[in-house]
């Protein structure tokens, strides 16, 4: 990446590794910097890594535990991780969000940088993000029956928040267009334990 | 904006570059209703590796893709073919390497994702999330990405 946000961004993500290692005046910048969207965090790009390679830059599991601005992470391959949550990391949870809506037992993905501890300091995290392929078998109300390889899903519809993306046209919030029988894409936040998500983002066809 | 483009050499010449729509799909060890789908057609898949799916990694996987009702004459590449992939908005680029079959492209023909004027056409790849969120956020969904072999 060339010009200048590109240099900002670097320059943002050094910031956030220092607010984790614990300088004060860093920890005050960071906070000032304020939330920012993920994709400007994304925008930094990953260390080059071979095709294949696991990224130690990026982690996934369920929160067991919540210390400070520390996620305690159990990776469901059982690697445990710990997180670090600054002021200008990203958080989404159904929409961005803040990092007090992180409760344990949600899943995650994280992205950011590994630090030597072996800890990662978070540029981005998606609490409870699912990506379904899915057929409608039934629409309710506030309601969507989903058929995911064989498993059902219910999909529930957040009222200021669900849309739809028809045929690759613009997010809108009427959901009337949805059709039983068809295949969608749903991008949710999955209610954890349970065979439900509550719905972002419905890509179909109209 | 610019036009969608020909894709019939993709299928003649793997080394073509083209430009696709891409989502993101989790495999391995899971939570939620990931924590089904397994190691996926390689079996080697993991949510936290720099990995994707094609659509014609097999001549199973194609019979369920097939990429070729939306014009899409993609090589059949196996299990473990690096690509270069570049998020078009982003503009970052990662490597990555077959580790399942997907997506569904004929299930989505036409769909496009534009972004700074250029446009990913048809889904031709999906992405593990840490490799898709190294170029767009795992909330968007789908992104346009610019693939080379």
């Amino acid at each position: 990446m060339s010009g200048s946000l590109g240099d900002d961004l670097v320059g943002r993500r050094r910031f956030l590794t220092s607010a984790v290692l614990g300088s004060v005046a860093a920890v005050t910048g960071a906070s000032m910097l304020g939330a920012i969207t993920p994709e400007a965090a994304i925008a930094v790009g990953p260390a080059k890594l071979a095709a294949g390679a696991v990224d130690p830059d990026f982690a996934e599991g369920r929160i067991t535990g919540i210390n400070g601005n520390v996620l305690l992470v159990a990776g469901s391959d059982r690697t445990l991780q710990r997180i670090h949550v600054a002021g200008a990391t990203s958080v989404w949870k159904l929409r961005t969000t803040t990092f007090e809506q992180a409760q344990v037992g949600d899943g995650l993905y994280a992205r950011g940088v590994r630090l030597g501890d072996g800890t990662l300091a978070a540029d981005a995290v998606w609490l409870n993000i699912v990506n379904l392929d899915v057929r409608i078998t039934q629409i309710a109300s506030r309601m969507l029956h989903l058929d995911h390889y064989g498993n059902r899903v219910i999909g529930h519809v957040v009222p200021g928040t669900s849309a739809a993306v028809y045929n690759g046209t613009p997010a809108v919030s009427d959901l009337s267009l949805l059709q039983v029988g068809r295949h969608a894409q749903v991008i949710g936040a999955w209610r954890p334990d349970t065979s439900a998500v509550d719905i972002s983002t419905v890509y179909a066809a109209a | 904006m610019t036009a969608p483009e020909p894709r019939g050499e993709l299928g003649v010449n793997p080394l073509t570059p083209f430009t696709s729509e891409a989502s993101w799909f989790c495999c391995g060890a899971a939570w939620g209703p990931c924590g089904a789908h397994g190691g996926g057609a390689c079996g080697t898949c993991k949510s936290g590796s720099m990995q994707c799916a094609w659509p014609n990694a097999s001549a199973a996987c194609f019979n369920e893709t097939r990429p070729d009702t939306c014009g899409d004459g993609l090589a059949r590449l196996g299990c473990g073919h690096g690509f270069s992939v570049t998020g078009v908005c982003s503009g970052t680029a990662i490597s990555v390497s077959i580790a399942d079959c997907g997506p569904n492209t004929q299930l989505w023909c036409g769909e496009q994702t534009c972004c700074n004027g250029t446009c990913g056409t048809d889904r031709l790849i999906d992405l593990t999330p840490a490799a898709f969120s190294a170029i767009a956020s795992l909330s968007s969904g789908r992104t346009a990405v610019s693939v080379h072999s």
